[in-house]
């Protein structure tokens, strides 16, 4: 292959990328000052903006200024300090509506959680590079889980259920980039999606059927909801079933693996348990998050109070939208955590349909420059970085626009670059900064 | 690059098409929303951010017949509140709190209509015609508590106060029966209703159409800009055909009278229209109005809400003489010079039926014994005309019927027929004593004021009865007529002419010599006949009919006064009868000297209809 060497910065810099990067940021700025203008402290807002703003393009450059490769060489060291950061914050760490997630420094709080994202990415891919011989073993997947797991838990005491959230997609995510076992990725997402998916059957027969009349499914269904003895009806009745199916292909000598009649039965068990753990483990207001998701009509006023308004703040937006500082839904208050979380929701009514395509458009374009430089990378840790990151800014956009439009549960994950958060902004433009790396040093030999 | 990586790059480009086709969706997705549905949400945003502020219209006013104002508007402060339109748990005691102490009223209730205004995402009035001082020290709250509104708006007031109150009524709050059959006609859950008599009768007369004000409000309920507004229509103007002099002169008469409870009824025989209808006790409609619950709770307390002059039934008494004698002079049964001897009892077999006097009136012919209302010269009377007769006669004037005067159908009485037909009807029977009984006025006969006034309007213009009526016109607020009322007959008293002439001369004499002299006015030519009713209920009523006329002009007025357990109508009735006949032809008794009426009533009325501010808001649309 000819190596076509390119000098100077153009050769260095991705112009698109760039492009995206700053497109966002701009728009980001120009919809983050609009929704916020009502907002009591609004100077204040303005100025950590702006600080956070300098602040991130300096770590996009520092990002880009030494070899990325030092994270990969030095991963044990980042893995320490991130554990010890996140144990930190939880005993010397301040408090903001219940959540114990920030280091309150002089000129900025710090959230230790954000940057653990993105330390997660660079500690998982020299971990999978790694391991890449023995890529395909369930145990690699295993160990990727079992190294994120401490991070994990110690992001869930703060409580910050949420960022955790965010560490499953781009695990699984990068263990496939990676070359994992699709069937094992299959097992694990199974086991995610059952987990995932108890709490939101319990709701849904909780708001359905109220008083569930005894022998009916529903009533069936919350009863296994109470860890009781219908738990263990149901789970042993599911393992007898897949036993008949198995003695069942035996007999009829069709040539299915004996290992998935073990391996279905214990995912949907396990899937089954923790889902059962984490329902009755739900804080009141993630349960009616759940609620809003199964019922929006349930309680228009209540849970599914916020996703109504940034609906109605999206759709009434039209085309060109009703002007900066002049959408009613934002600038009057209907619409909740207008510029953090439902910060789409004032592009789509203030910058309308041309807003909101335009940052989708250049969201798109970013991920797929992400997924460009990961091509190109020079090694596999590159590429591995780049992976990790389109998935993360992929997961995060599509589930905070998909909440935003009403397609998705109320997540509570900011979109990156867009909403309201200093500490969020500097390390998401660090990130990027990484990406850039990457790509500038593309040919580099060593 | 670096080689063998192909295989990964194909789940790299899987990623990526996840991520693209999942944009892919939410591009749809916002295509929907932003292009397809956008009419519909906006719409929902618009419901969202915007508030109508209902302005009340001013109500029509009521005028009697010189033009003089008896209702008006006039410019108040209410306190109203718009609730959030987040339903946050919003804690509203502190704001009970501090407002009970401003208005005076309960915190609890308070509370009551703040959480109403909440569940109902209405505003509502917390507190209406809310004194200046008020006004002032709740601005203060306005800026501290959101969703506290000062508004000013058109409410009632009644410039004469204590004035015909059972005839022009009050406003009240829509009871919540009223505003669930109301409420498409534009009746808010707060709104005014006219409660009792011409308020309730022309409601829809006098309301006119309220205006808005639509304005955008926050999450909050904050008011922060207007948006447009539509005007709001005036109600139309009722002129009455109540002469306000003659009217103060009949409510104060009975205010001032020995029990205070009465009614009287004053109508011109012309063409049946009233001058005057007033009933006692009475109420001050302003009160009902007022911002302090206090008041308004003693004032409703000691109301009698009984208009005594449609729907108090009493034995007319010797007033009733007047249709004997009709009866007897029309069938030639009376000769007036035909005297009988008034010992001061009568003896009807074992019966012995007194006269008022008991030491008798000796001789009398049907002058006096009309002049001086002998009791035993009517026992007579009544057995020589006879029963049947006597009650063809109460029948022909009106009485036992509805004198349909208009609006008041619920509240008016009928009274009671008594006579051989009625008793004949009831399947009982008729004896000589019921005769005697009659022919005094006395024994089943129930008869209300309105009847006697129109019956003695009848007798004053020789035998029209005219349904009585109160309405002059009605016009709207521009000026431009709208109904014009017209005098309606409700029958003829067809009697002989030297009957009519006969019995208008008795009643001459009653009052220039007999019992009705104390309404004698020199100058006028005052005809009437007092009535003293004995009555199950206590003292007797006190009765006195009368029509006034300028010498040689048809009446202009007939009245009927009656005072509850008053005693006798000739020390009692008969005053305030002067009095309004008085008024009648603008004139005062200047310590005995008839002099032509100065003092008008010194009312001050407002020159031009008041400017409407803001109304309560009630509904989002």
């Amino acid at each position: 292959m000819p190596i076509k060497v390119e000098s100077g910065v153009k050769g260095r810099l991705d112009p698109p990328f760039l492009f995206a990067a700053g497109g966002l940021l701009v728009m980001g700025s120009i919809a983050m000052l609009s929704a916020a203008n009502p907002l009591p402290y609004y100077a204040q807002i303005v100025t950590r903006h702006s600080f956070a703003v300098i602040a991130g393009i300096a770590a996009l450059v520092l990002g880009l200024s030494f070899n990325y490769q030092v994270f990969q060489d030095q991963a044990k060291v980042v893995y320490g300090l991130i554990f010890a950061l996140l144990s930190a914050v939880l005993v010397a760490g301040s408090t903001h509506k219940g959540h114990r997630s920030w280091f309150d420094l002089p000129f900025f709080s710090f959230q230790p959680a954000e940057l653990a994202r993105i330390a997660l990415i660079l500690v998982t891919a020299a971990f999978l590079d790694a391991r890449a011989r023995r890529i395909r073993e369930f145990s690699t997947v295993l160990l990727a889980f079992g190294l994120a797991a401490p991070w994990m838990i110690l992001i869930v005491k703060q409580p910050d259920f949420s960022t955790m959230l965010t560490f499953i997609p781009i695990l699984i995510g990068m263990l496939f980039c990676a070359g994992a076992d699709i069937i094992h990725l299959l097992a694990l997402m199974g086991y995610g999606l059952v987990t995932g998916m108890m709490p939101l059957l319990f709701t849904y027969c909780q708001v359905n059927y109220p008083q569930p009349t005894p022998g009916t499914l529903p009533y069936l269904i919350l009863q296994t909801s109470r860890m009781g003895t219908a738990t263990v009806v149901v789970l042993v009745g599911a393992s007898l079933l897949c036993l008949g199916a198995w003695r069942l292909s035996i007999w009829l000598r069709m040539q299915a693996r004996s290992v998935f009649f073990i391996a279905v039965p214990i995912i949907l068990a396990a899937g089954m348990l923790s889902g059962i753990v984490i329902n009755s483990r739900l804080k009141s207001y993630q349960r009616n998050r759940f609620v809003a998701y199964v019922a929006p009509q349930a309680d228009i006023q209540g849970a599914a109070y916020h996703v109504h308004q940034s609906q109605i703040a999206i759709g009434s937006g039209g085309l060109l939208g009703k002007g900066l500082f002049s959408g009613t839904q934002s600038q009057l208050g209907f619409l909740p955590e207008r510029h953090t979380d439902f910060i789409y929701a004032v592009v789509g009514e203030e910058m309308g349909f041309a807003g909101t395509t335009v940052i989708l458009g250049l969201y798109l374009l970013l991920i797929w420059r992400i997924v460009t430089i990961a091509r190109t990378a020079r090694d596999r840790y590159g590429y591995l970085v780049c992976c990790g990151l389109a998935v993360m800014f992929g997961f995060e956009f599509v589930l905070n626009v998909g909440m935003c439009v009403g397609l998705l549960p109320v997540a509570g994950i900011p979109l990156p670059l867009i909403s309201y958060g200093g500490s969020s902004l500097v390390i998401t433009l660090w990130s990027l900064g990484i990406v850039a790396n990457i790509y500038s040093r593309r040919y580099a030999l060593l | 690059m670096i080689q063998g990586h192909q295989p990964l790059h194909d789940r790299l480009s899987i990623m990526w098409n996840l991520v693209l086709w999942s944009g892919v969706a939410l591009l749809i997705r916002l295509f929907q929303l932003q292009l397809y549905q956008n009419v519909e949400y906006n719409e929902l945003a618009l419901h969202n951010s915007t508030q109508m502020i209902y302005q009340t219209a001013p109500r029509g006013r009521i005028y009697d017949r010189n033009g003089l104002a008896l209702a008006t508007s006039q410019p108040a402060f209410s306190l109203i509140y718009l609730p959030p339109k987040v339903k946050e748990k919003a804690d509203l005691k502190p704001l009970a709190a501090a407002l009970s102490k401003q208005l005076g009223q309960d915190p609890e209730a308070l509370l009551e209509t703040l959480q109403e205004a909440v569940r109902e995402q209405t505003a509502l009035r917390l507190a209406e015609n809310l004194p200046r001082q008020t006004y002032f020290r709740l601005k203060e709250i306005e800026t501290i508590y959101p969703g506290i509104d000062l508004i000013e708006e058109a409410r009632r007031y009644y410039p004469l106060g204590r004035f015909a109150s059972h005839l022009i009524g009050y406003m009240g709050k829509i009871d919540i029966q009223s505003y669930k059959q109301l409420k498409n006609q534009g009746y808010r859950v707060d709104a005014r209703i006219g409660k009792l008599g011409i308020e309730k009768i022309f409601e829809k007369v006098l309301r006119g159409r309220d205006g808005g004000i639509r304005m955008v409000v926050d999450a909050q309920g904050r008011l922060k800009r207007r948006l447009g507004s539509f005007k709001w229509e005036t109600g139309s103007n009722i002129h009455l055909t109540i002469d306000a002099a003659m009217q103060s002169a009949a409510d104060e008469g009975l205010r001032k009278s020995l029990t205070g409870r009465g009614a009287v009824v004053a109508i011109d025989p012309r063409n049946g229209a009233i001058l005057a209808l007033s009933s006692t006790p009475d109420f001050e409609p302003n009160q009902l109005l007022s911002s302090d619950p206090e008041v308004v709770k003693s004032a409703k307390a000691g109301l009698d809400w009984n208009n005594r002059a449609i729907s108090g039934v009493y034995p007319p008494g010797s007033a009733f003489k007047l249709i004997v004698s009709a009866a007897g002079l029309n069938e030639g049964r009376l000769n007036t010079q035909d005297t009988i001897f008034c010992p001061g009892y009568f003896e009807l077999g074992k019966n012995i039926f007194l006269c008022w006097n008991h030491k008798g009136h000796k001789r009398v012919d049907w002058w006096q014994g009309l002049a001086q209302s002998c009791d035993v010269f009517f026992y007579h009377l009544g057995l020589k005309v006879g029963g049947d007769l006597i009650e063809r006669y109460e029948t022909a004037f009106g009485l036992g019927r509805k004198t349909s005067i208009p609006g008041f159908e619920h509240w008016e009485k009928s009274g009671h027929l008594f006579g051989p037909q009625t008793r004949k009807t009831a399947g009982r029977g008729w004896w000589e004593g019921d005769s005697v009984n009659l022919a005094i006025g006395q024994g089943e006969l129930l008869v209300t004021p309105i009847q006697l006034a129109v019956m003695m309007s009848a007798i004053a213009n020789k035998g029209t009865l005219y349904r009585p009526n109160y309405i002059d016109r009605i016009e709207y607020a521009d000026g431009r007529p709208a109904y014009e009322q017209k005098p309606e007959k409700l029958g003829t008293v067809a009697l002989k002419d030297s009957t009519w002439a006969t019995l208008q001369a008795g009643m001459a004499l009653v009052v220039s010599s007999g019992t009705g002299i104390s309404a004698r006015i020199s100058g006028l030519d005052v005809r009437g006949k007092t009535g003293t009713a004995q009555n199950s209920g206590g003292d007797d009523h006190a009765w006195f009919v009368a029509y006034g006329a300028r010498p040689g002009e048809p009446s202009a007025v007939a009245v009927a006064v009656l005072v509850e357990n008053g005693g006798h109508g000739a020390s009692v009735a008969a005053p305030i009868a002067r009095n309004i006949i008085l008024a009648a032809y603008h004139l005062e008794d200047k310590g005995g000297r008839i002099i032509p009426s100065t003092g008008t009533l010194s009312i001050p009325i407002p020159a031009t209809p008041m400017r409407a501010g803001p109304g309560p808001a009630v509904r989002t649309l």
